[in-house]
């Protein structure tokens, strides 16, 4: 009984010591850059062989790590490598979205790297072309950084998918026309009117639709002013003006039959009601 | 003589497989061994003899008993350090050549390097394994194997020899060999504990006996108290009396090529036997009186069961 | 404990394991990776001598661990199987003293084994660089004292338990030991409480492997403080005598049948 008391009580102390051993060395600083070496695999496609058919396990810890360590604050350079990671993900199980789509976050939040988040959902959408998500988060990303042409181009993409949800289309049309393309945005506009589904989507579309006719009007009569203003040394003194100097054929008109407010003052035109108060 | 090994009560269980089956080895064992003797300790397969003896050197730690090796308990180092050991079916380090294992356990012991020096040699000579001394033991056969056990049982030339099946796998030379080094181990003044179960061996060579079955010693003594000089019965080998005429005097068997064997249990009727031959004009080949063997009273002992 | 009697049993354990034609195919493994870290780092965009530097420190910690755990979780089972241990038990020899020396005996061999891939590493090294560093030195030294860790782990399974299934928990034991991060990283996410308590102790006992591994700190030129070595060093004998005193006492009363 005694030995097993003794041997007991070393082995609580053995304990004892390493544990706390392993207290100490936690409170030692280091600098952690964990499983870093992932870094160094040229290609995921190696790696995938590697895996034996565990790619999906792979891809799901890579994932993790890769979460961990995009959020250690302390690797400045950690993102220098994120398309390259995300890259492995996606060899290694290209459907998984979840990545691509939280790597593209990561870009644009925390780098504010607008282009590389592109990237990452390209990838996402060269392997998984049947996903609308991809190019619909794309336009979206692209949106916010106001570059509106690839935007739309995303958007189109988006919304020729099966599956896509119908505002993908409504923000196609709004994009491209925040794009100035207003012949397509016009023309989606249009379509999404006729084939709109409730009443609700109906009123939005022809907001829209008198957005844009109003911008295509209004650049034309602003033309005329500009051309009137060469011919005649001044502003005109109304809209008439321009109808009988012969530079319009006649009045535009704004989506509801209405005319639009112009001012003498500074020769501009402006809608006669903010279009989604109509 | 001293008592250089004694037992007494001892008793060993084991429960194995994962609803634990017991399974009462031994039941109670008590015997001594005096210095200077060869002990044979015999028994059929499965009777507690291996188990007896590892319990004695301290590889199986009994339930109940108590042993004395040299005096002292079986867990203290120093109870081996005059004991040598071949264990039954003996395995070695494959990787090492003979000298060098001979030398390892002489290690073990303490040996000086110009002691083990001097006795490898000699050692392997005694088991005639000089020609083999640097070939790896993976490369040994059974009976090789069997021999540089026992030399490794004897490098520190041990006051105690314990001896596990010795003789199994070898030739009859290989077995008068081994014999012989162990009568000469008692002519040393060694003392040599025998376990076996081939009784012609043990008769030949044991000075005492311990008969163990079903875990329980049924008999033990010197092997001349044991085994009685009583004639059981005599053989007669002759020819030219007839089956029928014999019949009455004794039990006839083989008839060969014209003779007879003819086993008498009565004393008293091997006269009228002889006087038959004479009659019938027959002749007498040979009469052999029969006593009782070590292997009559073992399976007398262990049939029973 | 007599420890002329440990010494006898770790030569001998040296020489048997010295004699393992597995140890062999797992260096030549080991120089392979080390070498084709060279070839990675042509691969790779930025610091060459970097790649090389981290793989082939990674390479010698793995295949260290490697050659602990095959020959280690077979030490003492074989001995067991084979029966050799009958007639070693039976000469004045304590069980621990046995133990002890087959321990010591594959401690030597692999440190035979990490000097040997320390050559192979260092000679590339100076190949690349046409410099030594004596941090790396001191990187095998760590590697060095995990592999103290994991080899009395092999051998405590060893004691009880067949090869296979004693390199699956000795190999289970090391890759617990490197993902100690994921264990942070779920107490730092925990709730305040009994959880988080809990996963505390778990993380104070549970091994952590990640202590002898400074690559970091060397390939990233880092400072390495002797506090760290100290500390580690101590950490790796302290919970290797833990686990030897746990070998010992289940093989003190095991029937040898």
């Amino acid at each position: 009984m005694k030995k097993k008391l003794a041997a007991a009580l070393l082995l609580i102390l053995l304990a004892a010591g390493f544990s706390g051993l392993e207290l100490k060395l936690r409170a030692l600083p280091r600098k952690k850059v964990p499983g870093a070496g992932i870094l160094y695999i040229p290609s995921g496609k190696y790696l995938k062989y590697a895996t034996f058919g565990f790619s999906g396990l792979m891809a799901d810890v890579v994932y993790l790590w890769a979460i961990q360590y995009y959020g250690n604050e302390e690797i400045a350079d950690r993102y220098d490598s994120l398309l390259h990671i995300f890259g492995i993900i996606a060899e290694l199980d290209p459907r998984y979205v979840d990545a691509y789509e939280v790597g593209a976050l990561i870009a644009t939040n925390d780098l504010g790297d607008t282009s590389l988040a592109l990237k990452v959902l390209d990838i996402g959408f060269a392997k998984n072309p049947d996903q609308w998500i991809f190019p619909f988060e794309a336009g979206h990303y692209a949106a916010v950084a106001k570059d509106f042409e690839t935007a739309r181009a995303y958007y189109k993409k988006a919304m020729d998918i099966p599956g896509a949800p119908a505002i993908a289309q409504r923000l196609y049309a709004d994009t491209s026309f925040k794009a100035m393309d207003l012949k397509t945005s016009w023309e989606t506009w249009l379509e999404v009117y006729n084939t709109a589904q409730d009443d609700q989507i109906r009123k939005i579309a022809s907001n829209h639709l008198y957005q844009v006719k109003a911008a295509a009007d209004i650049a034309a009569l602003r033309k005329a002013v500009a051309a009137f203003k060469d011919r005649a040394g001044r502003l005109p003194g109304d809209p008439g003006d321009l109808v009988r100097a012969g530079l319009l054929p006649v009045l535009p008109q704004d989506y509801d039959g209405g005319d639009y407010v112009y001012d003498p003052a500074t020769g501009d035109f402006k809608t006669a009601v903010i279009p989604w108060k109509r | 003589m001293g008592t250089i090994l004694s037992i007494e009560g001892l008793r060993k269980t084991y429960s194995h497989g994962f609803v634990p089956r017991r399974a009462e080895i031994l039941k109670g064992i008590s015997f001594a061994v005096s210095e200077g003797e060869i002990f044979g300790y015999l028994g059929p397969n499965g009777a507690g003899k291996t188990t007896t003896i590892k319990c004695v050197l301290g590889l199986i730690f009994p339930d109940a008993g108590r042993i004395e090796l040299c005096g002292r308990p079986p867990l203290d180092p120093r109870s081996k350090e005059k004991v040598g050991f071949l264990p039954e079916n003996p395995y070695f380090y494959d990787y090492l050549t003979a000298r060098e294992f001979l030398d390892f356990y002489g290690q073990l012991f303490g040996l000086a390097s110009e002691t083990r020096r001097a006795r490898i040699p000699a050692l392997l000579k005694l088991v005639d394994m000089e020609r083999a001394a640097d070939l790896s033991l993976r490369k040994f056969s059974r009976g090789m194997l069997q021999r540089i056990g026992l030399a490794q049982a004897l490098i520190n030339e041990p006051s105690l020899v314990i001896l596990d099946e010795p003789l199994g796998g070898l030739d009859p030379i290989g077995r008068k060999e081994i014999r012989d080094v162990i009568l000469r181990l008692r002519a040393e003044g060694k003392t040599v504990v025998l376990s076996s179960h081939i009784l012609q061996d043990i008769e030949m060579i044991c000075d005492r006996v311990a008969i163990l079955v079903g875990g329980k010693i049924l008999s033990q003594g010197c092997l001349a108290d044991l085994v009685s000089e009583k004639i059981l019965f005599t053989e007669i080998v002759l020819s030219g009396v007839e089956a029928r005429e014999l019949a009455a005097h004794g039990e006839p068997l083989s008839a060969m090529s014209g003779r007879t064997l003819l086993k008498v249990y009565d004393e008293s009727r091997i006269q009228a036997v002889l006087d038959l031959v004479r009659d019938r004009k027959g002749t007498l080949h040979s009469l052999l009186p029969r006593t009782q063997t070590l292997e009559d009273l073992f399976v007398g002992m262990v049939r029973p069961r | 404990m007599r420890l002329k009697t440990v010494r006898v049993i770790a030569a001998n354990t040296f020489k048997e394991a010295v004699r393992d034609r597995i140890l062999y195919l797992l260096l030549g493994f080991a120089a392979a990776a080390i070498l084709l870290s060279r070839v990675l780092a042509l691969l790779t965009v930025g610091d060459r001598v970097k790649i090389i530097k981290d793989v082939g420190l990674a390479s010698i910690s793995i295949f260290g661990a490697l050659m602990a755990i095959l020959i280690g979780t077979g030490l003492v089972y074989k001995e067991i199987e084979k029966r050799t241990i009958f007639t070693l038990i039976s000469k004045p020899l304590r069980r621990h003293e046995f133990l002890l020396g087959k321990y010591l005996g594959l401690v030597l061999t692999l440190a035979v084994m990490l000097a040997s891939m320390g050559i192979i590493f260092l000679g590339l090294i100076l190949v690349q660089t046409g410099a030594l560093e004596g941090r790396l030195l001191l990187a095998i030294l760590f590697v060095f004292f995990e592999l103290i860790l994991v080899t009395a782990v092999a051998i405590l399974f060893s004691c009880f338990s067949t090869p296979i299934l004693s390199s699956l928990f000795s190999l289970g034991f090391y890759l617990i030991g490197h993902f100690s991060w994921s264990l942070d990283a779920l107490i730092k996410k925990a709730h305040p409480g009994l959880g988080r308590t809990l996963l505390r102790v778990a993380a104070a006992v549970l091994p952590d492997l990640e202590h002898f591994n400074v690559r970091t700190e060397v390939v990233h030129n880092l400072p390495l403080p002797g506090s760290l070595l100290l500390y580690a060093a101590g950490y790796g004998v302290v919970y290797a005598a833990f686990v030897l005193t746990l070998a010992i006492l289940i093989f003190r009363r095991r029937d040898f049948v």
